[in-house]
């Protein structure tokens, strides 16, 4: 297990720098190409040559090599990977150190995390189960006629039709109904409150997890159904068991290790659909955070939350790796 | 239906029922687990396929039954049928299923189940598969004990190393916590006998329970089960496509072809004086081991044969008789008309009152018996891997 769990970090140090390393060669290919982006810092001000120069060295542009296209600039690289070995992961264009901007934002984007996942979870064991418990009923056809509905509505339509259809009426009822100081009234705040950050992300969160959920769903469900088809389950059966106790022990458990590896893809694929959620919901959180970043042309920025978001996945992906091995007892010996 | 009506009386009255229906004596009690014509239905895209047409047997104490038969011909699918096992689609559409006197087919599928948890036991073909990967084995020798007698975790570790030491799965104290993967085939096997010994099961059915084995790993899985069926007095359905097998440890056999009753039989006569063709050519069709007797079998032994064709799917069963087209005596009559089942087949008596009357299903049952076709020398071990050779076989440590 020890061997099993130290070659799989090996490989995610490997991964990161493999990804930092993508990184680097494609912003350095768009300074080379689209020029230099030290003009951003002035936005609509025309700069002088001096002024330039300061904020070129400022943010680490005065390597020549950004002036030759094709250069791979390994040397900006190499400087980066040591200022953040050193834990110092540069500023913004406004001199905002990015580790105190992510200190801020992340909070936000877990709590976000925390309740898609719980959705996620609820919706999809409940639901999958009950398919795939009752398979070619009435009930197994509704819930993947549901599922495709949820799969055919983008986030943000969900989001936006939440936003300016629901949110405010819903809102005004509960202010009405449970009176302004109360907690219901946040809930269905139609934007974030940085004051009550795990009430107004409850129902984002939700939506946001509704989407995922589509696919688990799914996955649950065929997940259970190779079980239920299994010979170990005919074998508990065989014991006398009560079926609540077959359907726990025998395929519930053992359809977990899918399942577990799907809540780690999704979680990690699910960073890109906060980019949407935060941006919506004016949610002060890493996605919404790097929106900003790229609409701003702040380089240093987009490479700090990327390589961040790039080690939260790695991170994710060996935890699951490691509860798969938990999970499953074949897995350690292979 | 003339045996229902008398099974509602108690086990005094089926017991009856049976008898006469046996034709037997009215003296004997209810068998501990009795089958009666049974049939299990399949429900497919081309219609319903009928996997198992009146099937019947009966087990007793300390008895081990053969039923034989080749892939598809509803063996399987009977066991699973009486354990109330069926997966979906298939259904029993016909007969009773009596553990001792009660018919658990009349039961709810939960109090079915229920009984058969604490009464009948199953041990499956494949352990592998019919093992839960990701539970240890302990866990699955004391599952039912815990869950349904509310056995502690202390005593249920203690039975679970009780539980492998009787099948003797060697340093059992330290290999409950193994998973089934780390276990050899054989030694797998012994796990999934010893599980389906949790609950002091009164019948033990074991579907196949060496197909998976290597030859000499088999003859050992065999002896256990033998021994540990004397010990306990347990009634023993072994269900196989191997005479082989069961010329060492049954007492009686069952053969079926196409969900139907071929020949039944105590097993010494069937292998003396096979009465069905079907049963003559699966007899013919066993290897024999070239230094199996004192004169060597070869000598004895007509060259081995096989069974021209394959079994029929059951659902396109040829008319009459299910076996007319692989048969070398078929007639016009087995073409058109099905040959029941007759019990007065009984030619030399035997010593054994309670084994059953030989009965079989063919046109030409009297001229099978009485060709005499397998050497008389041959008879009641006809292949020397049975019990016999079992017992002298040392048993390797399987680790």
């Amino acid at each position: 297990m020890g061997r099993y769990v130290t070659r799989r970090v090996l490989q995610a140090v490997g991964t990161l720098l493999l990804v930092m390393f993508l990184l680097h060669l494609l912003t350095t290919v768009a300074i080379q190409l689209n020029g230099n982006p030290a003009q951003a810092f002035f936005g609509d001000k025309v700069a002088s040559p001096a002024q330039l120069a300061a904020v070129e060295q400022r943010f680490g542009l005065d390597d020549p090599c950004f002036d030759r296209v094709g250069d791979p600039c390994l040397g900006p690289f190499a400087e980066r990977l040591g200022q953040y070995a050193r834990g110092d992961f540069g500023t913004n264009l406004r001199g905002r150190e990015v580790s105190d901007i992510v200190a801020a934002a992340a909070p936000n984007t877990l709590r976000l995390f925390c309740v898609v996942l719980i959705t996620w979870l609820t919706l999809g064991m409940v639901l999958g189960s009950v398919a795939a418990r009752r398979r070619g009923s009435a009930g197994d056809h509704g819930i993947r006629l549901t599922s495709v509905l949820i799969d055919a509505f983008p986030v943000f339509v969900l989001l936006i039709v939440y936003r300016y259809v629901v949110a405010v009426p819903l809102h005004r009822w509960a202010e009405e109904t449970f009176g302004e100081d109360s907690w219901p009234p946040y809930w269905f705040k139609p934007s974030f409150d940085p004051d009550h950050p795990w009430a107004t992300v409850v129902v984002p969160g939700i939506l946001l997890g509704l989407a995922g959920s589509a696919a688990f769903i799914r996955l649950v469900r065929a997940g259970q159904l190779e079980s239920y088809q299994g010979d170990h389950v005919r074998t508990a059966r065989s014991k006398g068991l009560a079926e609540r106790h077959v359907v726990v022990h025998h395929v519930v458990r053992n359809s977990s290790v899918p399942v577990v590896t799907a809540v780690g893809l999704t979680f990690a694929e699910a960073l890109g659909g906060a980019v949407i959620t935060e941006g919506l919901m004016n949610i002060y959180g890493m996605g919404g955070v790097l929106w900003e970043a790229v609409r701003n042309d702040d380089v240093g920025l987009v490479l700090g939350i990327v390589t961040l978001l790039a080690a939260v996945t790695v991170v994710v992906m060996i935890v699951v790796d490691v509860a798969y091995a938990v999970l499953d007892p074949r897995i350690r010996y292979e | 239906m003339r045996v229902r009506k008398a099974g509602g009386t108690g086990p005094e009255g089926t017991g009856r029922a049976a008898a006469e229906r046996d034709g037997r004596t009215a003296s004997s009690r209810a068998p501990l687990l009795e089958v009666r014509d049974l049939a299990v239905e399949f429900r497919t895209a081309e219609g319903t396929v009928r996997a198992v047409d009146g099937l019947s047997y009966r087990v007793d104490a300390g008895r081990t039954l053969a039923v034989v038969g080749e892939s598809g011909s509803g063996k399987s699918v009977s066991s699973l049928a009486v354990m109330g096992l069926l997966p979906d689609g298939a259904r029993v559409s016909r007969g009773q299923v009596l553990l001792a006197g009660e018919d658990l087919l009349t039961l709810s599928r939960r109090e079915h189940r229920d009984r058969c948890g604490d009464r009948v036991a199953m041990v499956f073909q494949d352990a592998l598969a019919a093992l839960n990967p990701v539970h240890t084995v302990g866990y699955q020798l004391t599952e039912a004990l815990r869950a349904r007698r509310g056995l502690s975790r202390r005593d249920a570790a203690r039975r679970a190393v009780e539980l492998l030491d009787l099948v003797r799965v060697p340093n059992a104290r330290g290999r409950v916590k193994d998973h089934p993967h780390q276990f050899s085939g054989g030694m797998r096997q012994r796990v999934m006998i010893a599980i389906a010994l949790a609950m002091d099961p009164d019948v033990l059915i074991a579907d196949e329970p060496t197909t998976a084995l290597d030859v000499t790993v088999q003859a050992q899985v065999l002896r256990l089960l033998a021994e540990i069926q004397a010990e306990r007095r347990m009634g023993l359905v072994l269900i196989t496509h191997d005479l082989g097998v069961v010329a060492g440890v049954a007492d009686d056999v069952t053969v079926m072809y196409a969900g139907r009753v071929v020949e039944r039989a105590p097993v010494r006569d069937t292998f003396r004086a096979p009465a069905h063709p079907y049963t003559r050519a699966l007899l013919r069709s066993i290897p024999s081991a070239a230094s199996g007797g004192p004169q060597g079998a070869d000598a004895r032994r007509p060259r081995l044969s096989v069974i021209p064709g394959r079994p029929p799917s059951p659902a396109a069963l040829p008319a009459g008789c299910a076996f007319h087209p692989r048969c070398d005596l078929a007639g016009d009559l087995c073409r058109s008309e099905r040959p029941p089942l007759t019990t007065a087949l009984t030619t030399q008596p035997h010593d054994d009152a309670s084994s059953y009357p030989r009965a079989s299903a063919c046109h030409f049952a009297a001229e099978v018996l009485a060709s005499h076709d397998v050497p008389a020398a041959a008879s009641g071990r006809p292949r020397p891997t049975g019990r016999r050779d079992a017992r002298e076989t040392e048993e390797p440590t399987d680790a």
